[in-house]
């Protein structure tokens, strides 16, 4: 069953198109990773999708709520995972959790309920009395994505979960989220391909804000004739010139 | 109307916290206005009617609300540069929640430094105790806002580099053109004016005037009120204006 439905998606700014035409179906309880180099147009895609920021032409469909229309009702389903940490940084990892269960209208027996699902979900309990400005890089990246679980959303959407992360912390966070595949849809941006083909289902390859490629991982190799992700990727964007390159 | 009021309600419970768990604002928004209350009384009392305890208490009240711009600033400018408020955004908080939430989360900072230098002011000049003093510090809850729109204002356009930079702007003009650190005698009429129609001598004079009691209605209370509330006005609708703009663009 498709859950969101994008059609004809566009966004541009002054001199730049964003987001070109872009037409794509995800379906429910699936991990779809949307890859691209810089300035492909995935970040500016999960902003429309979670009503960051408006499309220039288009529509999509999420639990068919339009984007354009019907925004406030789609932000109840979903939460989102910006790049950067967003945590507050003087509360302590409970405190951020209750802070943002309560503003997400949950009552008191509802928060706690929601506290256990989070702890027990990223392994919070043990820092849960510590300011989250005192905790390690990978902690505060976990809290931060932990905190897109408190609203218990049926779609998540997760832009460079692990940018900057050790290797180490990435691995962990990898673990937490095949755990979270199981119980909603995610739509995951990233650089890094070893991440995209560790987690997901299908991915969507955008370049210059085109979708180029959208499939599993097996019908990606297929496609390109490569064995690894790397190397199909950069078949897909530079069409092939650059692993030439590389091989000559 | 519910929903909108509780999640003010917890959006302004976490601003306050943020606040006071960093000891940089307890030292910039108390501890140092303090001292310089007690320091520039004992020094200057005797030698200038400017640093009697009626005259600097007031003054003082005033000067260290200029530092709510600096901290209303930083919070706004970090939680815009980590995406904590993108995230709050696709909570369904709406924008003019957020502006309240800033505004209220500070109040209760500038209660409790109209009470501690009134109270001090008062062991140096009892004089000072009365019902003044508590019209005084309810009066200082509105020249505050105008610091703390300046903030949101501040902090809706600048990232965590450049905050401290810009909001010194509002803290040095309090300083210099509040009136309340030198005689006005020997100024310039073009000085005296300019100093009148901003905010910051307005809002000192307000705050003493309403301590050492007021003679005429409408120069004394009125006028000065009424310059505050235009400047606070503005810096809150061009704070509201901005602060949405910000977000759309982010």
């Amino acid at each position: 069953m498709e859950i969101i439905k994008i059609n004809n998606l566009r966004k541009g700014y002054k001199d730049v198109i964003a987001v070109d035409n872009l037409n794509l179906e995800i379906h429910q309880g699936e991990l779809f990773s949307l890859l691209g180099v810089n300035g492909a147009g995935k970040t500016t895609t999960i902003k429309m999708l979670s009503g960051l920021t408006k499309p220039t032409s288009g529509d999509a469909f999420i639990y068919d709520y339009s984007i354009n229309k019907d925004i406030d009702k789609i932000k109840e389903l979903i939460d989102i995972s910006m790049q950067e940490t967003a945590i507050a940084r003087k509360l302590t990892v409970e405190e951020n959790i209750v802070f943002y269960a309560k503003l997400s209208g949950q009552t008191k027996e509802e928060v706690e309920q929601t506290k256990e699902y989070v702890y027990r979900c990223f392994n919070l309990d043990k820092v849960k009395n510590k300011t989250a400005s005192k905790l390690s890089g990978g902690w505060q990246r976990k809290l931060s994505i932990a905190l897109a679980l408190v609203k218990k959303p049926k779609i998540l959407f997760l832009d460079e979960p692990t940018l900057g992360l050790d290797v180490i912390s990435r691995r962990e966070l990898w673990h937490t989220i095949r755990e979270l595949k199981t119980k909603m849809t995610i739509i995951l941006t990233t650089h890094y391909m070893e991440e995209a083909e560790a987690l997901s289902d299908r991915v969507g390859i955008m370049k210059d804000g085109k979708l180029m490629f959208v499939g599993t991982i097996d019908e990606l190799y297929k496609k390109t004739n490569k064995d690894n992700v790397e190397d199909a990727f950069i078949e897909i964007v530079s069409g092939g010139d650059l692993n030439e390159e590389i091989t000559f | 109307m519910k929903k909108s009021l509780s999640r003010i309600f917890i959006l302004t419970k976490r601003n306050l916290l943020e606040i006071i768990r960093d000891p940089l604002s307890l030292v910039f928004t108390l501890a140092l206005p303090l001292f310089m209350e007690i320091l520039f009384y004992l020094i200057f009392h005797n030698l200038t009617d400017q640093f009697q305890m009626k005259y600097l208490a007031p003054g003082i009240v005033v000067f260290s609300q200029a530092f709510l711009t600096l901290f209303t600033g930083i919070l706004i400018s970090t939680d815009r540069n980590t995406s904590f408020l993108t995230r709050l955004y696709v909570s369904n908080t709406k924008s003019y929640e957020f502006i309240f939430a800033y505004a209220l989360s500070v109040l209760p900072i500038t209660i409790i430094q109209s009470i501690l230098f009134f109270l001090v002011g008062g062991i140096f000049d009892t004089s000072i105790f009365g019902l003044n003093m508590i019209l005084a510090i309810l009066l200082s809850i509105i020249t505050s806002l105008f610091f703390i729109g300046m903030g949101i204002l501040f902090g809706s356009i600048c990232n965590e580099k450049s905050i401290g930079g810009v909001s010194s702007i509002v803290i040095v003009g309090q300083s210099v053109l509040s009136g309340m650190w030198f005689p006005l005698e020997g100024l310039s009429e073009g000085i005296i004016t300019f100093m009148k129609i901003l905010p910051f001598k307005n809002s000192t004079m307000l705050i003493q005037n309403m301590i050492l009691g007021i003679n005429n209605s409408f120069n004394d209370f009125i006028l000065p009120l009424l310059i505050v509330l235009i400047y606070t006005v503005i810096a809150f609708v061009a704070a509201i204006l901005l602060f949405k703009h910000k977000m759309k663009e982010k």
